[in-house]
């Protein structure tokens, strides 16, 4: 049996997974979400990521950037080695993918800032 | 410039707050000491953010620039770069005294937001001695120059204090490529959200030491060691137990402290629970036509109660006109942390009342409960109640039988 | 004392493992000793107060390990063959308002200082009270000097634009029995001492000015004359005026020896090449002893004294407005300090401090939690409200003391060509105006006499401070200088423009810790928490340097690192 915390919501609770004839039992859980992530720890262990890409901008020396799905986690650091080569030459905004299907892991490495596009929203005096 | 509502401070509390003055009708404009809006979510990069409020897991700045897309397109007027060197009351307004790099200007506002969010309680504060080296960071110091300039504040840390940002930072650093050799925790139980010890610290396999602390920092020009002390249950360090870990930073995570300088210089009272202002129902502070929200109200560990506390008071600000009050301040019990809002406004619509609060310490089964006068007249039941995690609880207040003589007390009890 | 007397009183302490000979006119301590209390007790016993006849105390103690120097990484050869006039080694107060001095006429002066910034030794590591006196006796220097210097303050202070508040100083009392004794001792201070406008005043008046003093103190000693000044910015003020006035200023430059030949030094060994000064001034506190030993000139010794002050937050400043001090019969008679006080400083905040604590080690300025509790213990005796919880920071200074607990102003006993200005301890920053003065001209003297410099503006002018303006002097500067309104330290209120006043001062110091001395961003209650980053750019940009290769003081003391993506550009 192992036991661990869900991290799916800040709530946190604390999981019981338990293989029994083949199936994963879960206990612990207040929702359908914790169930899911019980069964995906014991099977194949994913995890979100967020980091940085370097930019030519002087003023946005970074932008910050997501991949847009849950990877797993013993690839977690082979996904950043790569992130840390990209430099971002053109300005793009939020949401916009930076390298499709990073590392062929199915996940896109997209952008979750418009500091390239609006360095300021409006200075009004 | 004349307006309804001026909001200070441009993070997502007062972002919240503005979007909902002005949908409330007021004439609104945000002040922002930054050259940018979205406070410290700029530098918050790691996702989690918005998870009720837009059923999503957003990162930092994903979830404020939401707000700041709907600023531009609501067209609210907002001074960056400007910082709020005081304010002054006049009959009926406030004058609120700002300078940027155009001078000193002067606007005047029915009602302000105070949105000024918190600052990182620092080495000194907790008295960490020795040198005086580089190298020793607050949380949020070493998350503005590794998410913001993208430069590394260490290679090789140990971080005290397991606060939310201490622990995102931990695997922030890790990812980076530095190495954190433990975090290191004075209490006997974690300070942070469970799941972030979970997935910041169980999974890249950095050590949790509970009733530890740093004593001493070494190295006169760059830190080169730490002093850590197992702690007594009084938390004083045990000398015995002292050792020295060679490391070339120390980042401390050790609790936030909402930002109130200008609120008391107006004369705002503040609880010395929250460190925030004293407010009622509708957040509105001792002065009448002042409103606290966010981080400036009380240490939140979720953004979404932010914005959610910054859309009241904005609401409260646009609506704000100058009435008798009947203040009622709560008495709050020795078992909680704090209890926010602490007052009532019996001329006010109490109907919809959010309420916030933490335990002052670990309780299993318990229950909440208001007194009147000595009597229970309500109660809620709780599994468990821990101080890392802000409850939230929403009540018709109106249903209770509450006049201005009334003895009003929060207390937890434990169950059997 | 003959030197019979003081083996006798050592033999009765230490037995025959100390003795005492009469060597060139000092008192040579030899033997061995266990610890450092030890050793300095037996410096102390052999030193007659205020004697011209030091303590040259070469006890060997066990408790004391090598102590390596801190010393600057650079290595080049830029003074390599430079031939100066004066050169004064050190660039605390003492050395820096001596170079401001002299170059009231028209000499060559090069001040070097090990470390990368003036004033990073006991000279910004103290109270910055100026003091009035009431404690020294006639006959000392320091008596000598502490009225007149005392007076000039608001003269010099004025001139070099640094801020100066004479708050006024209470000695307090607890016991009430005590009161006529005191009349007796202040008008005796008064009439035989010169120390003219002290006086004794009731606890009702007390508690007219400090309202939140301890209502058992019964009166106190009063010293209108007494002041305070920062301590860094003075030093600072008084470098960048005689470098504006033609002094070079070397930092990260340390004397690694010297060549002296028949009673003269011909030559200084530094990190940066050989220097051929005609005179050499020992302004190196700490280690003036071992540059006179290097001049071949050593008749004193430095005992360090270690002294821990606590900075409050302004909101405990508006608790007390001047200095005071409590003084006990049981507390402090053993100390050579007034067990410090508290301190109304001139940025608002509360200084808290020092103590005084005897250690062998000359550059250790860790500070401990004893040190704080001691203070705070002993001063909340004058204002029981104050707390540590209000305490933002924390620092410890080093005094150079030497076992006669007075100034050395002299010039070399065995080397000619240098002048020794040691031995300087508290009230050493009170008395550096007219020390500077008098020294200066001696060193005319011993150059044989120099030509007025009809150039010398004594007027320097510090970077503005905008938060002390009005609204309309304030957007008038801005006009001028837009980024006086983009505020940086949020807590000080300072702007990007008086920091980039501070990197434009004539000694440039680029470091986080340069600009904070200059103009105060991280000295508030965040300690640099929101703008250290900002300020680290800043200096990055000014310089157009990758934010990495800034540095918070030293060269070695490293602000961040450059991650694997590549420079902080």
């Amino acid at each position: 049996m192992k036991e661990f915390n869900c991290i799916v919501c800040p709530r946190g609770c604390l999981l019981h997974a338990e293989e029994q004839d083949g199936e994963i039992v879960v206990t612990g859980n207040t929702c359908i979400r914790g169930h899911d992530f019980a069964v995906s720890e014991l099977t194949c262990p994913k995890r979100s990521l967020c980091s940085l890409v370097k930019t030519v901008f002087p003023e946005a020396p970074v932008l910050p950037v997501k991949l847009s799905c849950d990877i797993p986690k013993d690839r977690i650091f082979d996904a950043m080695d790569c992130i840390k080569t990209v430099v971002v030459c053109e300005r793009i905004g939020r949401g916009e993918v930076i390298v499709p299907d990073l590392l062929g892991l199915g996940a896109d490495l997209i952008s979750t800032s418009d500091i390239l596009i609006r360095q300021q929203i409006k200075a009004t005096l | 410039m004349n307006y309804d509502v001026i909001v200070i401070g441009g993070g997502p509390g007062g972002l919240a707050a503005a979007i909902s003055a002005t949908e409330n009708g007021a004439h609104c404009l945000i002040i922002e000491r930054e050259e940018r809006l979205g406070g410290m979510l700029k530098q918050c990069i790691h996702d989690g953010f918005g998870l009720s409020r837009f059923g999503e897991r957003l990162a930092g700045p994903e979830y404020v620039e939401r707000f700041m897309d709907k600023v531009r397109e609501e067209n609210i007027e907002t001074s960056l770069s400007t910082f709020v060197t005081r304010i002054e009351r006049r009959d009926g307004s406030f004058e609120v005294v700002t300078v940027n790099s155009d001078g000193v200007a002067h606007h005047t506002a029915k009602a302000v937001v105070l949105a000024t969010g918190c600052r990182e309680r620092t080495a000194k504060q907790v008295f960490i001695h020795g040198t005086r080296p580089a190298g020793v960071y607050t949380a949020g110091t070493a998350q503005h120059f590794t998410n913001r300039l993208g430069v590394m504040p260490t290679k090789r840390c140990v971080i005290l204090g397991s606060g939310d940002i201490g622990l995102i930072m931990a695997r922030r650093l890790t990812l980076e490529g530095a190495e954190v050799i433990g975090v290191y925790e004075i209490n006997p139980t974690p300070s942070g959200l469970t799941r972030n010890i979970h997935q910041c610290l169980h999974d890249f396999d950095i050590p949790l030491h509970l009733s530890h602390t740093v004593t001493r920092v070494f190295g006169k020009d760059r830190l080169e060691a730490v002093e850590v002390c197992r702690v007594d249950e009084s938390m004083k360090p045990i000398p015995e137990t002292a050792e020295r870990i060679d490391c070339d930073a120390l980042i401390v995570s050790v609790g936030l402290i909402p930002e109130n300088e200008i609120a008391e210089s107006i004369g705002v009272t503040l609880d010395t629970r929250t460190k925030g202002p004293v407010v009622d129902a509708q957040l509105m502070t001792s002065v009448p036509g002042v409103f606290s929200c966010g981080n400036a109200l009380h240490v939140n560990d979720l953004v979404d109660f932010v914005s959610a506390s910054g859309e009241l008071a904005g609401m409260n600000a646009a609506r704000f006109a100058a009435a008798e009050r009947d203040e009622k301040r709560f008495e709050v019990g020795n078992n909680l942390m704090y209890f926010v809002p602490q007052c009532l406004d019996l001329n006010a619509d109490n109907s919809k009342v959010t309420y916030y609060f933490r335990s002052a310490k670990i309780f299993g089964k318990c229950r909440l409960s208001l007194y009147a006068d000595g009597k229970e007249i309500w109660k809620k039941a709780y599994p468990f109640l821990r101080p890392p995690e802000m409850k939230e609880l929403v009540l018709d207040m109106t249903k209770f039988d509450i006049s201005g003589d009334t003895a009003l007390r929060w207390e937890i009890e434990v169950e059997e | 004392m003959n030197i019979k007397s003081i083996n006798k009183k050592l033999r009765k302490e230490f037995g025959d493992r100390v003795n005492a000979s009469f060597e060139n006119g000092c008192i040579v301590l030899r033997g061995k000793l266990p610890t450092w209390e030890e050793t300095v007790r037996a410096g102390q016993l052999a030193a007659t107060p205020y004697s011209t006849t030091h303590v040259v105390n070469d006890i060997d103690c066990a408790e004391v390990q090598d102590e390596k120097m801190h010393l600057p990484l650079l290595n080049d050869t830029a003074l390599e063959g430079r031939r100066v006039q004066v050169l004064i080694v050190g660039g605390g107060i003492t050395g820096a308002s001596l170079a401001r001095e002299l170059m009231r006429y028209k000499l060559d002066v090069l001040l070097v200082d090990k470390e990368g910034d003036l004033a990073l030794g006991a000279s910004g590591r103290n109270d910055g009270e100026v003091h009035p006196g009431i404690d020294l006796k006639k006959g000392s220097l320091k008596h000598k000097y502490i009225r007149r210097a005392n007076h000039m303050y608001e003269d010099i202070c004025r001139e070099l634009d640094v801020p100066f508040i004479r708050t006024g100083q209470y000695a307090c009392f607890t016991d009430k029995r005590l009161l006529p004794f005191v009349r007796l001792y202040v008008q005796y201070r008064k009439h035989i001492d010169g120390i003219e406008d002290s006086c004794v005043v009731t606890a009702k008046e007390l508690r007219r000015t400090e309202e939140n003093i301890n209502p058992d103190i019964a009166f106190a000693i009063s010293n209108p004359s007494s002041g305070c000044v920062s301590p860094y910015n003075l030093t600072i003020a008084y470098g960048e005026n005689a470098v504006q006035n033609g002094a070079a200023v070397c930092l990260n430059t340390v004397v690694l020896g010297m060549t002296v030949k028949d009673g003269r030094i011909v030559s200084v060994e530094t990190n940066r090449g050989t220097v051929y000064p005609e005179i050499v001034v020992n302004a190196a506190g700490v280690y003036a002893d071992k540059l006179a030993q290097m001049a071949n000139d050593r008749f004193f010794s430095i005992h360090p004294r270690r002294g821990t002050n606590s900075i409050l937050d302004r909101k405990a400043g508006k608790k007390w407005h001047g200095i005071a001090s409590v003084v006990g019969l049981s507390t402090g008679s053993k100390s050579h300090t007034k067990g410090g006080g508290i301190l109304h400083t001139v940025h608002d905040n509360l200084l808290v401090g020092p103590d005084a604590v005897e250690t062998w080690e000359r550059e250790n300025t860790a500070t401990s939690r004893e040190s704080i509790e001691r203070v705070f213990n002993k001063q909340k005796i004058t204002m029981p409200s104050l707390t540590e919880r209000d305490i933002i920071t924390y620092f410890t200074g080093i005094r150079a003391a030497t076992y006669e607990e007075d100034f050395i102003i002299e010039p070399g006993r065995n080397t000619k060509n240098i002048y020794h200005i040691a031995g300087i301890q508290s009230p050493g920053l009170t008395t550096a105006p007219a020390v500077a003065q008098d020294v200066a001209q001696e060193i005319v003297k011993m150059l044989g006499g120099a030509e007025e410099n009809p150039d010398f503006d004594p007027v320097r002018k510090a970077p503005p401070v905008l938060r002390e303006m009005s609204d309309e002097e304030r957007s008038e500067l801005i006009r001028k200088n837009p980024d006086y309104g983009v505020i940086v330290c949020r807590c000080e209120e300072v702007s990007k423009g008086e920091i980039i006043d501070a990197l434009r001062s004539p000694i440039c110091v680029p470091t986080v810790d340069g600009v904070k001395k200059r103009v105060r961003p991280g000295m508030g209650r965040c300690q640099g928490g929101f703008c250290s980053p900002l300020v680290t750019k800043i200096i990055a940009d000014y310089l157009g340097i990758p934010v990495s290769d800034v540095r918070k003081s030293n060269e070695a003391s490293v602000m961040v690192y450059e991650s694997d993506r590549g420079d902080g550009k």
